[in-house]
């Protein structure tokens, strides 16, 4: 009985291990697709119309970096949204 | 009202009940899974602040979320978008986590808590903005809050007025003090997220001589406004956080565990003065603009008490209160507050006066535990008998654990959950890191002082009682703690009062009594790479595996040399100690 028990656990392992190992790859081959498809057409499209994603560029000539928000008490429904 | 915060899935994961505008009960998830800085969702904190706070899941108005997920999101996809291709291996890795928990934040809750309510979603920088000011002493306040990223703010300051919180201005993502503190303890050698304060702590063994070069790489305004030159880091699309050049500009990175040489002195040096520089050209410019004589601050470079402690000097601010769970895990009390006393309009009626937030153990607990494992030790009835003893353990140059009510919120042990020692032995320090902590050299160990004694040894006389500033201690005094006082003569002082901890206040004055020193040394009650100690277990464990000689446990006293058969070596945790800390920004 105990050995049994033993190869179902160890089976149970492998298999568990063999199934991270598909996932990981599946999860590798659609996050490619994602990325180049997604991700990389738009960055590109972007960049032909000189959109900036994010300001990485040096901008010595402004007065300020600071960047005026005027963050305050909002209606309770906006709390409730996840953006 | 009920209202239970949350912060996770980032780092320093913590939960925290606010009943009727009250705070219950906040902890991290670390000291439940023993995993330092475990970002995974708090259940046990959570399980453990309803228990607290005697009420069940049901009984929660709201649940507020620490930061607004998809505006973090956001940031990440620009990022992607403007790095692409570069930022391949990053995506790869981060994103499964996205999509698994981080977008599906809501079902998360509902599935490991039950929660079926009300879920509220603060901005990260406000929630660190609650923290701070909701709990203050202060009606009327200017506010910094400075950190490495949130949503896209990494630097923001705003006053808060009553029960109102206005931020108005704020520095985005890339350019942040927080990354580029961070950035540079990891080209130093160490772990982003975890060891900032090792640097801060190396900083006094060097000269700011790197100075010119940190000058070059961030550009800083009259008004305090920075912006960092993207091209000596790489954290916004990779894993590692400077660039080739900034190698190129700083010579080769020092490779962990590797000796430290003057050069990294040095340049730990330039970047304490530059951060200190920047920190306070904010300062003057918020004062300026709120013309308020308070301040409150929070977000992890809040926590960087070399810096604190100088703000007086350098500010016209008076009056500063900083939050003691200042970094990401203190999110989840300020956005429970914000909801409380911002959002719903209710008064404000909690001042954070201690850390005593976490868990406690009864006296028939601890006597159960010790017994059920057969643990040799001494049960005083008497406290003030329990108090001599220890105090004269200390004054023998015991390394004693103390272990009293409920475990401190936050990062720093202060009477309840710490391990002391005699701070007039020149010898303690090293003692303690060879027999106990493992830990670098260079790193100062900290004083709790009576709060009445302090101005005989400290140039302030000002009640610090959450260990984050950082004074010098008098010149005539050093000789007497050498062993608490740093390298450059000061000390990362904890004042201790009646009010706050009776009894860790009478054992320093017991100390006093025999030694004529109302200091004594205190550090952290943990094994190096683990969290501070939360139950008996943890404790016992914790002092057999270290050179901890003996363990006040509630009125127990336990030696470590009766109990020899428990014994095992920690020394060999702390070799592999690597934390999981999350050093991914994009």
């Amino acid at each position: 009985m105990e050995k049994v028990k033993l190869f179902f656990k160890g089976f149970y392992a492998g298999f568990k291990s063999f199934g991270l190992t598909i996932s990981t790859i599946v999860n590798f081959v659609l996050l490619m697709i994602v990325y180049f498809i997604g991700v990389g057409l738009t960055s590109l499209l972007g960049k032909t119309f000189k959109k900036r994603f994010l300001y990485l560029k040096k901008e010595d000539r402004k007065k300020s970096y600071w960047i005026k928000v005027n963050k305050k008490k909002q209606k309770l429904k906006n709390y409730r949204r996840m953006f | 009202m009920n209202i239970l915060g949350i912060s996770c899935l980032y780092h320093d994961a913590a939960a925290c009940l606010v009943k009727d505008g009250k705070v219950v009960a906040a902890t991290e998830e670390e000291r439940f899974t023993r995993k330092k800085h475990d970002n995974s969702f708090p259940t046990n904190a959570i399980k453990y602040c309803l228990e607290q706070g005697k009420i069940s899941i049901e009984d929660i108005n709201y649940v507020v979320f620490y930061e607004k997920p998809i505006m973090k999101f956001d940031r990440i996809l620009n990022s992607h978008l403007e790095t692409f291709p570069k930022s391949f291996w990053t995506f790869f890795k981060t994103m499964p986590s996205w999509l698994n928990e981080k977008l599906r934040l809501p079902s998360i809750i509902k599935k490991e808590i039950g929660y079926d309510g009300e879920i509220l979603f603060v901005d990260h920088h406000l929630a660190h903005a609650a923290s701070a000011f909701l709990v203050s002493p202060f009606k009327k306040a200017a506010i910094l809050t400075v950190d490495g990223v949130g949503e896209w703010t990494t630097t923001a300051w705003g006053y808060g007025d009553g029960n109102k919180i206005t931020l108005l201005k704020e520095i985005h993502f890339p350019n942040s003090l927080g990354l580029l503190y961070s950035a540079v303890t990891t080209y130093l050698g160490f772990k982003a997220n975890n060891d900032e304060y090792k640097i801060m702590g190396l900083a006094s063994y060097g000269k700011p001589t790197y100075l010119d070069k940190f000058e070059k790489i961030v550009d800083v305004k009259k008004d305090g406004s920075y912006q960092l030159d993207m091209d000596y880091f790489v954290y916004h699309y990779r894993l590692s956080m400077p660039s080739k050049k900034f190698i190129e500009e700083f010579g080769p990175a020092r490779k962990p565990k590797s000796p430290i040489d003057q050069r990294h002195k040095d340049i730990a040096a330039s970047l304490q003065t530059i951060l200190e520089e920047i920190l306070f050209k904010i300062l003057n410019h918020l004062h300026k603009k709120v013309k308020c004589n308070n301040l409150c601050m929070a977000g992890g470079v809040a926590l960087n008490s070399t810096a604190n402690g100088k703000i007086v000097k350098n500010t016209k601010f008076k009056k500063i209160f900083v939050q003691p769970a200042a970094s990401d895990a203190g999110g989840s009390l300020g956005a429970a507050f914000y909801v409380y006393n911002t959002i719903l309009g209710k008064k404000r009626d909690c001042i954070m006066d201690h850390v005593f937030l976490g868990p406690e153990f009864s006296t028939d607990e601890i006597r159960h535990y010790l017994k059920r494992n057969k643990i040799n030790f001494k049960e005083f009835k008497n406290e003030n008998r329990l108090i001599k003893k220890t105090a004269k353990l200390i004054l023998e140059n015991n390394i004693t654990a103390w272990f009293q009510g409920r475990l401190e919120w936050g990062p720093r042990a202060l009477g309840n959950r710490s391990i002391l020692a005699n701070p007039c032995n020149p010898d303690m320090k090293d003692i303690v890191n060879k027999k106990v902590k493992h830990r670098e050299e260079f790193r100062p160990f900290a004083p709790s002082i009576l709060l009445e004694d302090q101005k005989k040894y400290f140039e302030t006389g000002e009640c610090l009682p959450f260990m984050q500033f950082t004074h010098l201690i008098k010149e005539k005094m050093q000789n007497k703690i050498p062993s608490v006082t740093h390298v450059n003569g000061t000390g990362r002082l904890q004042s201790v009062t009646k009010d706050q901890n009776p009894k860790y206040y009478k054992l320093i004055k017991e100390f006093k009594r025999l030694s004529k020193v109302p200091v004594v040394l205190n550090t952290s009650f943990n094994i190096k790479g683990e969290p501070i100690v939360c139950t008996p277990e943890d404790a016992y464990r914790c002092m057999m595996g270290t050179g901890i000689d003996y363990l006040i446990m509630d009125r127990f006293l336990i030696a470590r040399k009766d109990n020899l058969r428990d014994a095992w070596d920690s020394s060999e945790i702390s070799k592999r100690f690597a934390p999981k800390a999350n050093v991914t920004f994009a």
